[in-house]
């Protein structure tokens, strides 16, 4: 049995199997795009993050 | 004998099953360019699957992002808190402020005070609290200054429990600020607040 074929009779054959993958999927898929394009945006804009100069302004005095 | 007209309960098949026939002169036969019929079945519904896995989440991501519109943002949020330096409320005393618009009753309670609220049976109250609930810290009451029967704002240090009395309808609330006489049916609300800087501040919200 080949991978596609494998694949159809997981995922495919089923219209039930078939959506509910596709829903858990986008699930899936929505928290790691959210996270990849968080940490790309805090690399591309590292040392202007108020967490990156916090410490010019703020002490802490705890 | 009577011949009864058959061709009207006669129906036309309009789905059959028959095989197509491949060897039909104007069609050119292209099986032999195929190695295999289903050999893209797979990618085909994975593709299918992937659009529809985009397209889901896009539609979470509007529906998520369109609601969050409506949330208060988080400047809001902290304007609607209030900060109450507690150390200049001597003890014994009330302290009146406003907090998103009513008054919220700050009572210092004495060691007599606290012990009176927590010796009462207050099992047998109309709205059956016990005083460790209603507060954080013993010497500290807190709460919206608001009769729960129509809205009136009590007067302090009033009533015939020692607490809080309401001079609409007369009704007349305890040390702990529970409903004991009177029209109202439940006892003063308490707000969500937190001590903060050591117990020296005391923020409402």
């Amino acid at each position: 049995m080949s991978f596609a074929t494998g694949l159809y009779n997981s995922f495919f054959r089923r219209n039930s199997v078939f959506v509910g993958s596709v829903f858990a999927g986008a699930f899936f898929f929505g928290v790691g795009f959210d996270m990849g394009v968080t940490s790309f945006w805090e690399r591309w804009n590292k040392g202007k993050l108020w967490k990156d100069m916090r410490h010019k302004y703020v002490e802490d005095d705890a | 004998m009577t011949l009864v007209a058959k061709s009207s309960l006669f129906q036309q098949r309009l789905i059959h099953t028959s095989v197509v026939r491949k060897d039909a002169p104007e069609v050119p036969d292209f099986s032999k360019y195929r190695t295999n019929i289903d050999s893209n079945r797979a990618l085909s519904y994975f593709v299918v699957g992937s659009l529809g896995v985009l397209s889901a989440s896009v539609a979470k991501s509007s529906v998520s992002e369109f609601l969050q519109t409506m949330a208060a943002s988080a400047d809001v949020l902290a304007l609607a808190k209030v900060e109450v330096d507690l150390t200049t409320i001597p003890e014994g005393k009330n302290v009146i402020i406003k907090w998103r618009g009513k008054p919220v009753f700050i009572r210092h309670r004495t060691a007599g005070e606290i012990e009176e609220a927590r010796s009462a049976n207050w099992k047998s109250f109309r709205d059956p609290q016990s005083d460790e609930d209603r507060v954080k810290k013993p010497e500290w009451l807190i709460m919206l200054g608001v009769c729960t029967h129509l809205g009136c704002v009590p007067i302090g240090e009033a009533g015939d429990y020692g607490g809080w009395f309401c001079p609409c309808h007369g009704s007349h609330y305890d040390i702990s600020g529970r409903a004991r006489k009177g029209p109202a049916p439940l006892n003063l609300e308490v707000p969500a607040y937190e001590f903060t800087e050591a117990d020296s501040k005391l923020v409402i919200g």
